[in-house]
């Protein structure tokens, strides 16, 4: 479960002061299914950062299960992403020099998993997403909706609470958005995990079982279908 | 895995990494040629003083070295050459008389030492008789007893092979004594300076002519130079009332040479090692810099900062394991290549032989340079990937995630 209470986030350079969130009070329960969405520069990356622990929220408390994260330490927090928190980012989310299987293993080598483990899950993970014939791919060998799809085989690999995914659709066309959000609404049915996603996309939108709208750093509306 | 992970990122961009291993590797290269060309410089001089004029040992009378004397003779002479002789590490010994004279030709004239030798004993000692262009060592004369002069001398007096030359000098009892020679040779060494100052006559005739037997010297050759020390001890114990010099305290300037060399190595060695630091510093930073984003997503899913920290030291670490041993052997190659063949440097022939050099050299390099500049190689390329490492370090991985 992530609680998130009166969170704001002000981003002051001594120059600017931008308010990118004002008072977000929210609650994700296991298993949802739930998509934020809003104009460009609603908040939706900086809240998602927020719940992910990349960024400290200026006032307010982020709780994932028992851990309240806005107390964390830089290096405890990279722990908690580790253990916790499973990440599909819009682009980037590959190591270049890396295989597709050796990037989903990577996770789980920093968690010391032993080497049966790691190919158990590894194998079994890829095959969820579709690629069991490109495991020893490159990411450059790969398209852009398979690239994602081993970055959400990755998010997995890890067995974390939840996975955060910020645009994971927008460098795709519609055929791989579709083939992605399958996958990803296959796992949340069947394995009950955690998605909470953002996109500017409505076929995304409409996939999703909760959307969250927020504008100007506030959650305008909470939508449960 | 990081290890791993180092060693792939490293062929990204392979160019660069290249260019980082030439450098890393010609850095090597050049160090290790200076140092051995330096060696090799100063052993060249080293064995070619000892070889011409100092030998390895010389004994004295003490009173000799300190007035000078005609009279200050070696006075165990005897009982020395018999225990020099028997010696099995001794290769050849040879006396001499010195007499410091006037020297004058219808040409000109100069100041020398008259060197009193035993032609046959000096061959064993020195390769004095090599350096003779007519090939007549104070062998073949007629009445006028024979005397070398070196070219520089025979210039300056105006002389030649035959030229009747004059020496003056004036006896212990202060009674003036005037010598007639003729020059049966000339010879010139590598030293210039030695050159002007010696010529050689047969040991009989300036005994006969000073009315003083025996020798002021004995310069003794060994067959092994690095014996040298060792068996001067053994002679110190043996006659203590001799003095008893090798060839390092009898021309210091052979040693401060190669004391003047290790500063200038250091020099050298510091500035390669610096200019090595600055490339790969830059490199670094920038391969760190082009993957702001990758680096931000492995600390966003989790891999700690001793994780990336390490990644990027592994990868300096690479180019020098890659470029050390390149380096190293190229070197390796070149030098035994040089130390056979030897470096020609007969287009400044005139210039090195003032200082006592010949125009071939031969580079001499310890094996224990190669493990030092390795180590110093790998050294300067960890401590300076360590900048890039930390900057690395500070990456916000939300921002780096952000920029697009
Ligand atoms: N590091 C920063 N410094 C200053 N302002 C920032 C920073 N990061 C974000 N902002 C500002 O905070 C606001 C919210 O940005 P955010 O990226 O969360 O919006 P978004 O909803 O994700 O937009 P988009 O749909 O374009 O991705 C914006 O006004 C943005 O300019
Ligand atoms: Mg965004």
């Amino acid at each position: 479960m992530i609680k998130v209470t009166h969170v704001t986030k002000t981003y002051d350079d001594g120059k600017v002061r931008v308010e990118a969130l004002r008072g977000i009070n929210v609650e994700i329960k296991n298993g949802e299914f739930t998509a934020i969405v809003g104009p460009s520069g609603s908040g939706k990356t900086t809240l998602l950062n927020i719940i992910g622990g990349l960024d400290t929220p200026t006032e307010g408390n982020v709780i994932i299960g028992e851990t309240n994260i806005a107390h964390l330490s830089e290096n405890q927090l990279i722990d908690f992403r580790l253990n916790h928190i499973g990440f599909v980012f819009q682009s980037y989310n590959l190591i270049p020099v890396l295989t597709a299987k050796e990037n989903v293993e990577f996770l789980m080598l920093l968690q010391n998993k032993s080497e049966a483990e790691r190919d158990e899950r590894t194998t079994k993970l890829l095959k969820a997403v579709g690629l069991e014939d490109q495991i020893n791919k490159k990411p450059n060998e790969m398209s852009g909706g398979q690239q994602q799809r081993v970055a959400v085989a990755r998010a997995l690999a890890s067995k974390p609470d939840f996975i955060l995914a910020d645009e994971p659709t927008a460098n795709l066309d519609s055929a791989s958005t579709a083939n992605l959000l399958d996958i990803m609404y296959r796992l949340n049915q069947e394995e009950n995990m955690t998605f909470v996603f953002s996109t500017h996309d409505q076929r995304v939108i409409d996939r999703a079982k909760r959307v969250i709208t927020i504008e100007d750093g506030k959650i305008l509306s909470d939508e449960i279908r | 895995m990081i290890v791993k992970i180092a060693f792939k990122n490293i062929w990204r961009n392979k160019l660069r990494s290249w260019v980082v291993i030439t450098a890393i590797a010609l850095g090597i290269f050049g160090g290790l040629a200076v140092i051995s060309t330096a060696t090799g410089l100063s052993k060249m001089r080293q064995n070619n003083a000892i070889r011409t004029y100092v030998s390895h040992l010389q004994l004295h009378d003490s009173a000799y070295l300190k007035y000078g004397r005609l009279d200050d003779t070696i006075n165990q002479q005897a009982d020395i050459i018999t225990y020099l002789e028997k010696s099995k590490k001794v290769k050849g010994i040879s006396p001499r008389l010195k007499v410091e004279s006037f020297i004058q030709s219808a040409g000109g004239t100069s100041g020398v030492i008259l060197n009193g030798i035993d032609p046959e004993k000096e061959r064993q000692v020195t390769d004095l008789a090599e350096q003779c262009i007519a090939g007549n060592f104070l062998e073949r004369y007629k009445q006028k007893p024979p005397i070398i002069i070196s070219q520089k001398l025979a210039t300056k007096l105006n002389a030649r092979v035959k030229t009747t030359i004059q020496c003056s000098f004036t006896n212990n009892m202060g009674v003036p004594i005037t010598g007639i020679f003729k020059v049966v040779d000339i010879f010139s060494t590598s030293n210039s300076m030695y050159d002007e100052l010696n010529a050689f006559v047969r040991l009989e005739d300036l005994q006969n002519l000073t009315s003083i037997q025996g020798s002021h010297e004995i310069a003794v050759v060994l067959h092994e130079e690095k014996e040298v020390e060792q068996f001067r001890e053994e002679l110190i114990s043996k006659f203590p009332n001799q003095h008893i010099a090798s060839w390092r305290g009898i021309a210091p300037d052979l040693g401060y040479a190669d004391k003047m060399m290790d500063l200038v190595m250091t020099l050298f060695l510091i500035i390669i090692m610096l200019a090595l630091a600055f490339g790969i510093v830059n490199t670094m930073l920038m391969a760190v810099l082009e993957r702001k984003k990758e680096l931000g997503m492995l600390i966003s899913v989790g891999m700690n900062k001793r994780k990336v920290f390490w990644m990027i030291i592994w990868e300096s670490i690479f180019l020098a394991l890659i470029a050390g041993p390149l380096g190293i052997f190229s070197t390796y190659l070149a030098v035994n290549f040089f130390g056979r063949v030897g470096i020609d440097l007969s287009f400044a022939a005139q210039g090195l032989r003032s200082i006592g050099l010949e125009s071939t050299l031969f580079p001499i390099l310890d094996d224990k340079y190669y493990v030092i500049i390795s180590i110093l190689v790998i050294i300067t390329a960890i401590l300076s990937c360590i900048y890039p490492a930390l900057k690395a370090l500070k990456l916000n991985p939300a921002e780096t995630l952000r920029t697009a």
